[in-house]
């Protein structure tokens, strides 16, 4: 026996000694709970449920109109095509609403676009005082009830003498739409490496020439992105054009029309078109973003190089943003200023019709509505971002991940209306129009503004920070409690944030499932249509100073995952 | 105590499209320091992950201990791993970070905060332990994953790239520093790497990989010098490699070879008779093994054995000084073209287009026939 073996038996000697010490191994019930529970059947059980709560909410109602569109096409037929006394009337107005609501939704689009482009530029490429705050500002439209901003839009123009009817119709399309585009072209051109544009210029390209060239190809996917959001947004609202359209038939207030005089035949075949129209659009989308690229072979670099001077560039940045002002950001807060209108605290709580408990009643519904679709979306929309980030299911996570933007594309008033057909009386018959039913639409179009942030996480976020903790020892369920939550904490609060904004907003969807129960928006529309304008003022302020609120936490939370995945 | 086991391991991904590992066998005795090595895409890190438990392999079985694993998922394999990005845990301190694995296993206390102290002690982090780990650089980091894989016990540690995030110059420091670690702590340790130099300076044993399979495994010794592939003999070091034939065979196992193209003739070893007459083949020496001498030489006057040197005739193209070692580089009267290596010191006035003697030891030649598909074999992935 040498040396080097004495010495090596000696340090195991000493090594067990120590592992003696050792004693009461005692696993946490917390541990032992996850561990419990990270047995494969838990989670392929939790899997089905989440797909199966998927399926009924969000894909049965949307199968459901259209075999209801095909078992009842004798009585569309008649209702629509050959009625005794109108012929086919309600078919022309169908046709005419669709064309109105989709040259609405087009123009709107497009001077989003032309404003948006300059605005999006100054928020991310220049530095200046009040930037952040105009950057609120840009976002806040998204988050106020859009019958609100309507009504503010109304009231603002309504000084110029413009009238409900298309413009104002397209003016406050303008003003709820331009939010999305911006946002989406920020987020491009912040990607968007500086690097390249650098790298262009000191090869001799100008200002426009870089931006045409380099910067738009990079955008293209954010943009259209955007444009679609934008699109299907214009196109499905409700709230803001029932009180901005005067005489004009949009197609969603057409459906809120046909259902309140339950003419569901009429009703389902425009709901089915829209869904099919939406859907054909989406999938069009997804398919053809790819292909399809800007010009970028010629150059008028003489041109261009002029139209790049400094003075021409500083006109067109003053130049958008006094649009901006006048356009988008003064018609959506002007209602503000007239909060003092007419005699409102005699409207509002003197009146014979006690309308400050309405009010008050509404605003419940609207919080409670909100915070349960916050609750429900949270409990299946974890697990729904975990089946299509992690799985390895192949072609079916791919459809999974396309439907799930549906509801994002469909008018609500759509969907509201394919959901009351499901669950309602005429289809499965397990909610009443109320407060169940508002509910239910609700978690329906709000599941991919929760689902989408925490997708987006969870795939910035790290898997090797996971597999780190599984060969350390955690369990599955551990791994999700302490690794997975914490780091996908912020895309979790953006995602209830949003939820609950575009729930505290909705009308069209609202409007027909909610039997007797009144939401805040819908309140606010029927304030406006019954005259009892110091009213509506008053709820809309209230509503909007709400929903400042919410953005500001919105921003604050999003604000500190960037500076957080910046810093690691 | 630990030794692992793989018997005919095969992994696919994408529904058998991509063949990643391809049946193969290993065994890594106890408290070796083994490595795998290869180019990128070889198959190693999959490897070393289905050894974790963190991939599941399609077919074969991995023993540890001689108990088959299949099954067992990679918090039930008490291994410590370390990563290349190093994975530390972000919204959790040092100590947190290094009594994760610990609290894992339900330790008490006092345990943990023994054996997580020893562990900060060891990688000289225990000043750190309430700091967050954004505070760290890539070594510190590193040393934070280090110790974090350690403080639990485990007898098993397995690297991926785990210098690979580091700057070149440290990393020559901490490898030497993570093997003694390993060695004081008497680990079995898997290392996986494509960085040939830092297997050469640290490893036990190394496996060499390409393309899902095992080339050759051995002591670093034995790799460099007897490669049983040109791959090998590429990948490791630095090879010139020459083209020719087999012009005659000879007695006591040698045989003469004639490089392309009018090139000189040399006499090499042919073990086992592995070589027929007018087989194609390729000549590898390595740029150390290559001596130069000036043209008019007095070879008489040394009393050196000359008997086994292979000499020729090469013209010189140009030289270079890189710090340490001064590189010439040559071509032959047929144009193909090879490198010397000589210290830094090496004394010489050569001039460039100087005709120089050239000498290469005959064991230094190592002689492969021409594989059909010679351009895939000479490359380095």
């Amino acid at each position: 026996m040498n040396l080097y073996n004495l010495g090596d038996i000696l340090s195991k000697l000493s090594k067990a000694l120590q592992d003696q010490e050792l004693k009461n191994v005692q696993m946490p019930f917390s541990l032992k709970f996850d561990r419990f529970f990270s047995k494969p059947i838990y989670r392929k059980s939790l899997d089905i449920i989440t797909i199966l709560f998927f399926t009924l909410v969000i894909i049965g109602p949307i199968i459901n109109i259209f075999s209801t569109i095909f078992l009842n096409i004798p009585s569309i037929y008649h209702d629509v095509f050959n009625d005794e006394l109108i012929g086919d009337l309600q078919w022309l107005n169908i046709l005419n609403s669709l064309g109105v609501s989709f040259s609405i939704a087009t123009i709107a689009v497009i001077v989003d676009i032309v404003i948006a482009f300059p605005i999006a530029i100054i928020l991310t490429r220049y530095d200046f005082r009040g930037k952040k705050i105009l950057d609120a500002l840009v976002d806040l439209p998204m988050a106020v009830p859009t019958s609100a901003l309507g009504f503010s839009v109304l009231l603002f123009w309504g000084i110029f003498g413009i009238s409900p009817g298309m413009i104002l119709i397209i003016l406050g399309h303008i003003v709820f739409t331009f939010p999305y585009i911006v946002r989406n072209l920020k987020i491009v051109l912040e990607k968007a490496a500086i690097l390249y544009e650098d790298a262009a210029r000191t090869l001799g390209a100008s200002g426009i020439t870089v931006f045409r060239t380099i910067t738009l190809p990079m955008m293209k996917e954010g943009l259209i992105a955007g444009a679609i959001l934008s699109f299907t947004r214009s196109l499905g609202e409700t709230g803001a054009t029932l009180i901005l359209s005067g005489l004009v038939e949009t197609a969603p207030i057409l459906i809120v029309g046909f259902r309140r005089q339950l003419e569901l035949p009429s009703a389902s075949l425009l709901a089915g078109i829209l869904i099919a129209i939406s859907i054909t659009l989406l999938f069009s989308i997804k398919f053809f973003s790819r292909r399809g690229s800007f010009s970028v072979k010629r150059v008028w670099p003489n041109l261009e190089r002029t139209l790049s001077r400094k003075t021409l560039r500083h006109l067109r940045d003053i130049l958008a943003i006094i649009i901006l002002i006048i356009v988008i950001l003064i018609p959506s807060f002007y209602i503000i200023s007239r909060i003092n209108e007419g005699n409102l605290f005699e409207e509002l709580f003197l009146g014979q019709d006690y309308k400050w408990v309405y009010l008050y009643m509404s605003l419940m519904s609207s919080i409670q509505i909100g915070a349960l679709a916050v609750i429900i979306n949270l409990g299946f929309g974890i697990p729904f971002a975990f089946i299509i980030t992690k799985r390895e299911w192949g072609k079916i996570i791919t459809i999974l991940d396309t439907i799930l933007d549906i509801p994002l594309a469909i008018p609500s008033a759509a969907l509201g209306f394919a959901i009351f057909l499901f669950w309602g009386p005429a289809g499965i018959g397990l909610f009443q129009p109320g407060f169940f039913m508002i509910l239910f639409v609700h978690v329906t179009f709000t599941f991919p503004y929760m689902v989408r942030p925490i997708i987006g996480v969870l795939e910035s976020s790290d898997v090797g920070i996971e597999e780190a903790a599984r060969t350390l020892g955690a369990s599955n369920m551990t791994v999700f409690r302490k690794i997975t939550a914490p780091s996908i904490k912020q895309g979790i609060i953006a995602g209830c944030i949003m939820v609950f904004t575009r729930s505290l907003g909705e009308t069209g969807a609202t409007i027909v499932v909610m039997g007797n129960i009144r939401t805040i928006p819908v309140l606010i529309v029927d304030w406006v249509e019954a005259n009892n304008i110091a009213s509506a003022i008053f709820a809309s302020t209230v509503v909007i100073i709400f929903s400042a609120f919410l953005i500001f936490a919105l921003r604050a939370v999003t604000n500190r995952r960037t500076k957080m995945i910046a810093k690691n | 105590m630990p030794k692992i086991k793989l018997i005919n391991i095969t992994k696919t991904f994408d529904e058998g499209k991509v063949l990643a590992v391809d049946n193969i066998s290993l065994t890594i005795e106890d408290g070796d320091y083994v490595f795998l090595l290869g180019p990128s895409g070889c198959g190693k890190t999959t490897t070393l992950r289905m050894i974790a438990g963190l991939e599941k392999p399609t077919k074969g079985k991995i023993l540890i201990d001689e108990k088959d694993v299949d099954g067992i998922p990679p918090e039930d394999r008490d291994m410590g791993f370390i990563f290349q990005h190093f994975e530390i845990f972000h919204h959790l301190t040092v100590w947190e970070n290094v009594t994760f694995g610990l609290e894992m296993r339900g330790y008490e206390e006092s345990y943990i905060i023994k054996k997580a102290k020893k562990a900060l002690e060891i990688v000289g982090l225990l000043n750190y332990a309430d700091e967050f780990p954004s505070i760290f650089g890539n070594p510190g980091l590193q040393k934070l994953g280090i110790a974090r894989a350690i403080a639990t016990g485990a007898k098993i540690l397995i690297m991926d790239e785990p210098l690979g995030s580091l700057d070149p110059k440290v990393s020559k420091v901490f490898r030497h520093e993570l093997r003694n670690l390993i060695k004081d702590l008497r680990l079995t340790a898997i290392h996986v790497t494509h960085n040939q130099e830092e297997a050469m300076a640290i490893a036990d044993k190394i496996i060499i990989m390409r393309a899902g399979k095992i080339l050759q495994m051995g002591s670093p010794y034995e790799l460099y010098e007897n490669p049983n592939s040109i791959f090998v003999a590429n990948f490791l070091g630095e090879t010139n490699f020459l083209q020719g034939f087999v012009l005659k065979l000879l007695e006591d196992n040698t045989m003469q070879v004639w490089i392309r193209l009018g090139g000189p003739k040399l006499l090499c070893e042919n073990k086992q008779h592995k070589f027929n007459l007018d087989d194609n083949i390729l000549i590898a020496f390595r740029f150390e093994d290559v001596y130069l001498f000036p043209k008019n030489y007095n070879f008489e006057d040394s009393y050196y054995d000359w008997s086994k040197m292979q000499f020729f005739k090469a013209s010189l193209d140009s030289s270079r000084f890189v710090g340490a070692t001064k590189r010439f580089y040559f071509s032959l009267d047929n144009g193909d073209k090879f490198v010397s290596v000589k210290p830094g010191s090496y004394e010489e006035n050569y001039q460039k287009g100087d005709e120089m003697i050239i000498a290469v030891h005959l064991n230094d030649i190592h002689v492969f026939k021409t594989p059909k598909n010679l351009f895939h074999e000479l490359s380095l992935s």
